[in-house]
C-alpha cells in the first residue's frame, strides 16, 4: 500500500475508534455539564456494558466467530443487541446515581469523586472475579463484505457502526434540543438553582443524564466488542482516558464538541499508530489532553463553560 | 435508683484509666508516642519471622506514601489519581544509578565523580572494547536527591495544569501515572524495559552491607516514618499548611486572602513527590529490581485508599491506615481465608471454601472507598477534633457594645499619601458578560480614611466592580489604581499584597478550619514563612508566628466576646452573624489600607447591624478606609462619608447620603418610574 492508501485506511479505521469515542465522552460530558462531577465510574460502566453486550449476544444463539447473519435477521439482532445492551448499561448508570453519588452530590472538594472511583474499581473487580482474566471473543454476526477503495478496504462492520453511532447521536442532539426534558437539561447545566426554581426536578434531570450517558457507553461497548471481536475486564482503562480526553478537546459540557472530539481522538490514535509508533499511541494522546487543558482549557470548540465558582 | 445528688458512678473505664488521665494531656501524648516508637524498635526482636518483618519493611515504605499523598490530598485538596509516578520516578533514579545498566564510555568527564565515588570504572577486555563508566551512587545519597528529582518532576507536571480547576488535575494525574509505566518500558536502554531493571545494588551502611535481609530496611523505613510525620505537623501547623487548607476549603477566597495559590499548589505536588521520590529509592533497594508494573494504577488507588481510610489530612490517620492495608494484604487475609474455608466445611457450603480473599482485594479496596466516602468522610482518626462547647455563662454573655477595645497597633499605617491623591481610583471601568455590561464605564474614588457605600438594586454590578477590583474578575476595560499604582489585571493575592482586602456576599469562610486559623490565614500575605522555615522552625519563625497569633487575637477583640471565646471552634460551627464576623476578621488580619465589605451587615438583626457598624465606624476612626456595599440604609446613613448609586452597571449618583436620597434618579432605579409618579 502506497502513501495515501495507508492514510485512507488509518481514516477509515479512526472513524470507527471516532465513533465509538464520541459515544463515550457524551456520557462524560452530560454528567459534567450538569453536576460538575468528572465520573470515573464511567470508564467501567463502558466495559462491563461491552459484557451486557456479551451476554446478550449470546443468548440470541451467536456464539464464536462462525456465525453470521444478513438481511433481516441481522438488523433485528443488532438492534435487539443495542436496545437491551443499552437499557442494561442505563440501569446499572441510574443504580450507581441514586445508590452512591446522589448522596454526596451536594458536597465540594474531592469526596464525590473519590466515590466514583471506588464504585469503577468495584465494577472492575466484580467483573474480574466473576468473569476472569482472560479475554472473551465477542460473537460477530456481520458477514465480511469488503469494499475496495483504491488500496484501502472498507467493511460492512464499519458501515453499521457509522450509523448506530450516528443514528443514536443524532437522536440525542434532537433529544436535548427539541424535547421538554431535553431542554430542562439544558436549564439544569446552566444553573441548577435557577432551574429547580423555574420548575424543574433536578433530581430526574440528574438521573436522566445518567441513564443516557451510561446507555451511550454500553453501546459504546458494544461496538467495542463488534469491532475488535473480543473483550476483557481491563478495556476501560485506556478507552475511558481517551474519551474523556476527547471530552476536553471539545469543551466539557458541550454535547457537540464530544462528539467531533471523539472523532478527532480516533483519527489521531489511527494515524499516530500508524505513522508514529502504537506504543507511544497513549503518550501522544495524553500530551493532547495536557496541551488542551493549558492552551484552550474551554476546548477546540472555544465555547464558554458554565463556572460554577 | 441513684439519687440525683450521689457522684457519678465509676464505670470499670474510669477505674482502669484513672492513673493515665491523671498524667496532664501533653505529657500523656507525649508517653504514648514514645511507647509506640519503642514498640516499633523492638517488633523485629519480639516477633522473630523472617515473614513479618518483610511484611512490616514493606508496610513502612506504604505509610511514608501515604504521608507524602496526605500532604497533596489531604492538606491541600488537590485529587492525586497518578501518585505511583512519582514512586517509580525514584526508584529508576536509585535504580539507576546503581546498578550495571546504563554504562557510558569511560572519559575524563568522569573523574571528579570517581573521585567523588559516585562513579566506578570496568576495564574493557582488552580486545579493543573501551572501558566504561559503572554508576556506583550510594543509597544515603540517593535518597535524598530522588526527593530532588521526583520533586522536580511534580513540578513539571504541575506547573501547566496546577492553574486549572481541581477536578482536571484527577484526570491529568491519571494519565500521568499511567504515562510513566509505558515510558518505562519504552525506553529500555534505561530501565531495561519489561523485563525489569536488575542489580541494584543494596545499601552500606559505614561497611554494613544490607543484602537481602529485611530488618535493615524496615528500621530505614521507619525513621523515614518518623522523619516525615515530624514534618507533616510542622507543616499542617504553619503558615504554608494553612495556606493549603485554605485552598483546600475554598480555592477564590484562599487567593482573596493573598495566598498565591499556583506556588502554594505546586509547593505541595513537590513535598508530596518528593515523599514518594524517597520512598521508591528505599523500595527498589529493598527488591533491588524494578519493573514498570510495580508502579501501575493499582499502587495510585491502594495509596489513595490508605489515605481515606486512615483521614484525609489527618497525619496519624494516614500512617494508621497505611499499615491497616498493608498488614492486612501480607498477614490477615491469608489467615482469613484459612478461616474461611474451615468454616466453610465446618457447615459444608461449597463456595466458602473457595473464597481467596487475596485476589479481591481491589475489590475490597473499591469497597473501602465507597463505603467511606458515603458514611464516614473524616476517616478513622478525623484531622479535625471537637472543640468543647462553650458554658452556659460563656454563651450567653452579653455581647461587649460600641467602641472597639483593642489598639490594632498599626492598621492603617502606611496609607500617607500626598494630600488630595485619591487611596482607590477606578477610571472607566468595564466588565462585560456575554452580552450583558454588568460594569459600564464606572469611575469611583476613595479617598484615605473614607467610608464609602456603594448602593443600588440587586443585579446592578456593585459585586461585579468588588471582583474587577480584587482580581476574582478581568476588566474589559478601564484602569484600576491603587495608591497611584495601576493594579489593574494583578491576580487576587498580589492586590492583597498592595493593601486590598475584602469580604463575599455569600460567605466565603473556610469551613472545616477553626476560627483563629481563619484569621491567621487573612495574615498569609503580611508574613513570609517558607517550606523550610515551617519544618526547620528557626527563630526567625518562631517570632513571626507568635506575632501573627497575638495579631489575630486582638485582631478578633474588635467583636469583643462574640468570636474570643470561639477561637478554637470550627468555623462552620458558628452562627450566621458571626460568620460574617469572622470574614471581616481575617480581612482586617491582612492589614489592609482599604477593606471592601460585600454587604457585611446582611443576616444580622438590628441590634447586631448596629453593633457592627459602630465596629465598622472605629476601624474607620483608627486609619482604614473602607468601602462597603450595604442595602440597610440605615447603615449606609450612619456610617457614610459618601454614596454611590449603581443601576445597570452605571453611576447614577454620587454624593452624601442626603443629597443621593433625593436623587430622583435614584428614587426611579429603586421604586420605578410609575411610583415617582404617583409620589
Amino acid at each position: 500500500m502506497d502513501f495515501q492508501d495507508l492514510l485512507l485506511q488509518q481514516i477509515i479505521n479512526g472513524l470507527s475508534l471516532g465513533a465509538m469515542y464520541s459515544l463515550l465522552a457524551l456520557g462524560f460530558t452530560m454528567v459534567y455539564g450538569i453536576i460538575e462531577l468528572i465520573n470515573f465510574a464511567h470508564f467501567n460502566v463502558f466495559m462491563v456494558g461491552s459484557f451486557f453486550g456479551l451476554w446478550v449476544l449470546e443468548a440470541t444463539g451467536l456464539i464464536g466467530q462462525r456465525s453470521t447473519l444478513a438481511g433481516f435477521p441481522l438488523i433485528g439482532v443488532l438492534l435487539l443487541a443495542f436496545i437491551c445492551t443499552m437499557l442494561l448499561s442505563g440501569l446499572l448508570g441510574i443504580l450507581i446515581e441514586r445508590l452512591a453519588l446522589r448522596s454526596v452530590r451536594q458536597l465540594r472538594g474531592t469526596a464525590p469523586m473519590i466515590l466514583t472511583i471506588g464504585i469503577s474499581y468495584i465494577l472492575y473487580n466484580v467483573i474480574l472475579l466473576t468473569v476472569g482474566a482472560d479475554t472473551h471473543n465477542f460473537p460477530n454476526p456481520i458477514p465480511v463484505v469488503r469494499w475496495q477503495i483504491g488500496g484501502a478496504v472498507l467493511q460492512l462492520r464499519e458501515l453499521l457502526v457509522w450509523s448506530v453511532s450516528l443514528a443514536l447521536m443524532v437522536g440525542l442532539h434532537f433529544f436535548v434540543r427539541h424535547t421538554r426534558i431535553g431542554k430542562a437539561m439544558q436549564a439544569t447545566a446552566q444553573d441548577q438553582e435557577a432551574a429547580r426554581m423555574m420548575g424543574v426536578e433536578v433530581d430526574r434531570v440528574v438521573i436522566l443524564a445518567f441513564f443516557i450517558g451510561s446507555a451511550l457507553a454500553g453501546a459504546a461497548g458494544l461496538i467495542f466488542g463488534l469491532y475488535y471481536n473480543f473483550t476483557s475486564y481491563v478495556i476501560g482503562y485506556s478507552a475511558g482516558l481517551r474519551a474523556f480526553t476527547a471530552a476536553v478537546l471539545g469543551g466539557i459540557g458541550n454535547i457537540a464538541g464530544a462528539m467531533i472530539g471523539g472523532l478527532v481522538i480516533g483519527l489521531i490514535e489511527s494515524l499516530g499508530g500508524q505513522f508514529i509508533a502504537v506504543r507511544w499511541t497513549d503518550v501522544i494522546i495524553f500530551s493532547i489532553l495536557i496541551l488542551v487543558l493549558v492552551f484552550r482549557p474551554t476546548g477546540l470548540m472555544g465555547l464558554s463553560v458554565p463556572q460554577k465558582s | 435508683m441513684v439519687a440525683p445528688s450521689s457522684p457519678p458512678l465509676r464505670t470499670l473505664r474510669d477505674v482502669l484509666f484513672e492513673p493515665v488521665m491523671r498524667i496532664p494531656e501533653a505529657k500523656r501524648r507525649r508517653l504514648f508516642v514514645m511507647l509506640l516508637v519503642i514498640a516499633a524498635a523492638l517488633f523485629p526482636f519480639i516477633d522473630g519471622n523472617d515473614g513479618d518483618i518483610d511484611a512490616a519493611a514493606n508496610a513502612t515504605a506504604f505509610a511514608t506514601l501515604a504521608l507524602g499523598l496526605n500532604i497533596v490530598v489531604g492538606f491541600a485538596g488537590l485529587l492525586d489519581l497518578g501518585y505511583a509516578a512519582f514512586f517509580a520516578i525514584g526508584a529508576y533514579a536509585y535504580g539507576i544509578l546503581s546498578s550495571y545498566q546504563v554504562q557510558p564510555p569511560w572519559s575524563d568527564f568522569w573523574l571528579p565523580f570517581q573521585w567523588l565515588g559516585l562513579v566506578g570504572r570496568i576495564a574493557g577486555d582488552g580486545a579493543g572494547a573501551v572501558d566504561l563508566v559503572h554508576f556506583t551512587f550510594s543509597f544515603w545519597i540517593m535518597l535524598p536527591l530522588s526527593a530532588l528529582i521526583a520533586a522536580f518532576f511534580g513540578i513539571l507536571f504541575g506547573a501547566p495544569t496546577l492553574r486549572l480547576k481541581g477536578d482536571y488535575l484527577a484526570i491529568v494525574t491519571l494519565g500521568f501515572g499511567e504515562i510513566v509505566p509505558i515510558v518505562a518500558r519504552n525506553t529500555p536502554y534505561l530501565t531495561n524495559g519489561s523485563m525489569g531493571l536488575n542489580g541494584v545494588a543494596p545499601p552500606n551502611f559505614f561497611g554494613y552491607r544490607f543484602g537481602v535481609d529485611s530488618m535493615p530496611y524496615y528500621y530505614v523505613g521507619l525513621a523515614m516514618i518518623i522523619l516525615l510525620i515530624f514534618v507533616s505537623y510542622r507543616l499542617k501547623d504553619s503558615r504554608i499548611g494553612r495556606a493549603w487548607m485554605a485552598i483546600r476549603e475554598d480555592e477564590i477566597a484562599a487567593g482573596a486572602m493573598g495566598v498565591n495559590r499556583v506556588k502554594l499548589k505546586l509547593l505541595a505536588f513537590a513535598i508530596g513527590a518528593g515523599f514518594a521520590g524517597s520512598t521508591g529509592t528505599l523500595y527498589v533497594a529493598k527488591l533491588q529490581t524494578a519493573s514498570p508494573e510495580m508502579f501501575m494504577f493499582p499502587v495510585s488507588v491502594m495509596i489513595l485508599v490508605m489515605i481515606v481510610l486512615g483521614g484525609m489530612g489527618s497525619i496519624a490517620g494516614v500512617v494508621l491506615g497505611a499499615l491497616i492495608l498493608a498488614l492486612l494484604q501480607s498477614w490477615f487475609l491469608q489467615d482469613l481465608t484459612q478461616w474461611i474455608h474451615a468454616f466453610g466445611r465446618l457447615i459444608d457450603v461449597e463456595w466458602l471454601q473457595e473464597i481467596e480473599l487475596i485476589q479481591s482485594i481491589e475489590l475490597i479496596f473499591g469497597i473501602i472507598l465507597v463505603f467511606m466516602m458515603l458514611f464516614r468522610r473524616q476517616g478513622l482518626i478525623p484531622a479535625t477534633s471537637t472543640t468543647a462547647p462553650l458554658t452556659h455563662e460563656q454563651q450567653t454573655a452579653l455581647p461587649s457594645r460600641g467602641e472597639i477595645q483593642a489598639a490594632l497597633s498599626g492598621l492603617g499605617k502606611g496609607a500617607d499619601l500626598p494630600p488630595g491623591t485619591p487611596l482607590l481610583e477606578a477610571r472607566k471601568l468595564t466588565k462585560r458578560f456575554g452580552g450583558i455590561t454588568a460594569v459600564k464605564e464606572l469611575d469611583l474614588v476613595v479617598m484615605p480614611h473614607q467610608i464609602v457605600a456603594l448602593i443600588g438594586p440587586n443585579g446592578s454590578g456593585k459585586s461585579t466592580f468588588f471582583n474587577v477590583v480584587t482580581g476574582l474578575d478581568e476588566p474589559n476595560g478601564g484602569q484600576i489604581k491603587f495608591m497611584g499604582e495601576d493594579i489593574t489585571g494583578l491576580p487576587s493575592h498580589a492586590i492583597v499584597e498592595r493593601g486590598i482586602a475584602r469580604t463575599f456576599q455569600n460567605l466565603r469562610i473556610f469551613p472545616n478550619m477553626t476560627v483563629l486559623e481563619n484569621v491567621l490565614v487573612g495574615t498569609h500575605a503580611r508574613t513570609t514563612t517558607g517550606a523550610l522555615g515551617a519544618v526547620l522552625h528557626l527563630p526567625r519563625t518562631r517570632r513571626e508566628e507568635a506575632a501573627v497569633r497575638e495579631w489575630a487575637m486582638e485582631v478578633l477583640t474588635i467583636f469583643g466576646n462574640r468570636l474570643l471565646p470561639r477561637v478554637n471552634h470550627y468555623a462552620h460551627s458558628l452562627s450566621y452573624a458571626n460568620r460574617r464576623r469572622v470574614e471581616i476578621a481575617r480581612a482586617v488580619a491582612a492589614r489592609p489600607k482599604l477593606l471592601l465589605l460585600d454587604e457585611p451587615t446582611a443576616g444580622m438583626n438590628p441590634a447586631e447591624t448596629l453593633e457592627l457598624a459602630a465596629q465598622l465606624r472605629s476601624l474607620a476612626d483608627m486609619g482604614l478606609a473602607i468601602l462597603l456595599i450595604e442595602h440597610k440604609l440605615n447603615v449606609v446613613n450612619d456610617l457614610a462619608d459618601k454614596v454611590i448609586v449603581l443601576d445597570h452597571g452605571e453611576k447614577i449618583a454620587e454624593g452624601t447620603a442626603e443629597e443621593v436620597h433625593s436623587n430622583d434618579e435614584v428614587i426611579r432605579a429603586y421604586l420605578g418610574r410609575r411610583a415617582t409618579a404617583r409620589v
